[in-house]
């Protein structure tokens, strides 16, 4: 699913921000990625996303070796997979329902598939009373629910969330955390986030790998269950 | 791509020009008064050539051959001209016929003036209408190196002028039509990455969800030829119009001294169909490549 063999990453200044880096994530697995700012975490986002290439070692996600992936074929890897982003990315001039539709539309499906679909996702993000509604009207745990709708509705076997809770009130938080391991446990949907909330990770618990300083120093489950107000 | 998706995209572009209706407006505008500068560039070298080509009617080349040249002589000198290239229509005129227009036309048909002169004393010749008087100087020498050619007439003074013209008027246009076309490019390209601007959300999203970059750039490839198509619409009218109020005027003004000239001025409906060609083949690729110049930068993530 997700496979990092040696990797090193370098900004074209000489910084390095990944140092020989081994990850393997499996098929249905759920992992948090944790790590003070500056510790990797985008530079390891940016190579799964294939924004950018790493310097050495080898990047191989959902079957697509991220370095020899030609520019024609990036289209193609990335419908393989659903990405969350802090900042939502919704488009505020549409509704919510055109937002959803619109990962379909510029990916060349039929309307049918789209009338289909669309009401589904809406409904099991419990979001289909808000299908005319327009993102600013929305509060941030509903629009995070918007955005996790589209990354789902072309069905990937992989969604990556980069700091999914980041924008949005705690309480709102644990619903979209439990929405993903609900995502993960129905749909065997493989999900790796991104997160600086340590509070977070203790009370879920699973696989949580820490970045520092470019390197992984921790790769283990830990077991959850710490109360919210600790 | 499927239709549905092609709908969907090319009613993005025109939601662009809607959104952005302000740039619409004003490269609209810009671009019409690139194309009206370059239309009549156009159509005044259309009526140069035109006048050129009716010169070039008019103009004949006259060979006069040696006082008594023979029959065979004549015949072997008809089927050379015959083959040269760039004559129409040649005549021969034989020496009697040449005496018969002088009587004609000098002496009031009394030919006793003439008695006592040799039969022979006007040469024969041949009356050559050119096809392209630019070749009228070449041709001459040519005919003037054959056998028994005592010497070959042209008025070639006012052709040349008015070829020179028109060569002029091919380098200056082009220089104009090439600096306005680099103009409407960076018209059209500004208009564009406006709406590129307005639109980066959605593009990064389409970015992330994995549409090529084909689906990303339709939409502003619509909104460049439509801004293309909609200046060369207005254009062409305005054109259209401003000649035919151009031709009234130079028409009640007219002189009999200057009636031949106007008369050769061309009627719009001969010119509409180049002149609309042109501005629609300029608009349409001036929109296309404006819009993939403003799509640089934005595709990459």
């Amino acid at each position: 699913m997700i496979d990092l063999i040696d990797v090193s990453f370098q900004y074209g200044n000489g910084t390095e921000a990944l140092h020989n880096v081994n990850l393997r994530v499996n098929q249905g697995e759920f992992a948090f990625v944790v790590g003070s700012s500056g510790a990797g975490k985008s530079s390891l986002l940016k190579l799964l996303l294939r924004e950018t290439v790493a310097t050495s070692g080898q990047v191989i996600v959902n079957g697509f070796n991220l370095n020899k992936l030609k520019n024609r074929q990036i289209p193609k890897f990335r419908r393989s997979l659903g990405v969350v982003f802090q900042d939502f990315r919704l488009i505020p001039d549409m509704t919510v329902y055109e937002n959803v539709a619109f990962a379909m539309r510029v990916t060349d499906q039929s309307n049918k598939a789209i009338r289909q679909n669309v009401p589904e996702v809406l409904e099991m993000m419990n979001l289909a009373s808000k299908a005319k509604q327009h993102p600013y009207e929305l509060s941030g745990g509903e629009q995070q629910r918007v955005s996790l709708a589209r990354a789902l509705i072309n069905h990937p076997p992989l969604i990556i969330a980069d700091e999914p809770t980041g924008n949005i009130d705690p309480e709102f938080s644990y619903e979209i955390v439990e929405m993903l391991e609900q995502i993960n446990k129905q749909a065997g949907t493989t999900i790796l986030m991104v997160t600086h909330e340590h509070e977070m990770v203790k009370f879920f618990g699973g696989r949580t790998i820490n970045i520092e300083e470019g390197r992984v120093v921790f790769d283990d489950y830990i077991i959850g269950g710490s109360n919210e107000s600790e | 791509m499927r239709a549905s998706s092609m709908r969907y995209l090319m009613g993005n572009g025109f939601r662009n020009l809607w959104h952005n209706r302000l740039m619409t407006i004003a490269s609209v505008g810009t671009l019409v008064a690139c194309l009206l500068i370059v239309g009549v560039a156009v159509l005044f070298s259309l009526n140069v050539d035109n006048m050129v080509r009716y010169v070039g009617e008019q103009n004949e080349l006259v060979v006069f051959m040696n006082v008594g040249t023979s029959d065979e002589q004549l015949a072997q000198m008809e089927s050379q001209l015959n083959r040269l290239d760039g004559l129409g229509e040649i005549t021969y005129v034989s020496s009697d016929e040449a005496i018969d227009q002088i009587v004609d036309q000098y002496l009031d048909g009394d030919a006793g003036l003439l008695e006592g002169m040799d039969d022979n004393f006007m040469p024969a010749s041949f009356r050559c209408q050119i096809v392209n008087p630019e070749s009228a100087a070449d041709l001459v020498s040519q005919i003037e190196g054959f056998d028994n050619v005592d010497n070959v007439q042209a008025p070639t003074e006012i052709t040349d002028t008015l070829v020179q013209l028109r060569h002029m008027i091919n380098i200056f246009g082009g220089a104009i039509i090439i600096a306005l076309v680099i103009v409407s490019l960076v018209i059209i390209t500004n208009t564009i990455r406006a709406s590129v601007f307005t639109r980066r959300r959605e593009i990064n999203i389409m970015k992330y969800v994995g549409a090529t970059n084909t689906f990303i750039r339709i939409p502003f490839v619509v909104e460049g030829i439509v801004l293309g198509l909609l200046s060369a619409g207005i254009a062409f009218l305005m054109v259209w119009g401003g000649y035919n109020v151009f031709l009234d005027l130079i028409r009640a003004e007219s002189t009999s001294l200057m009636a031949s000239v106007i008369n050769q001025v061309m009627p719009f409906s001969e010119l509409a169909a180049p002149v609309l060609g042109c501005f629609l083949i300029s608009g349409i690729t001036v929109g296309c490549i404006g819009s993939v110049f403003s799509m640089r930068g934005y595709l990459k993530v």
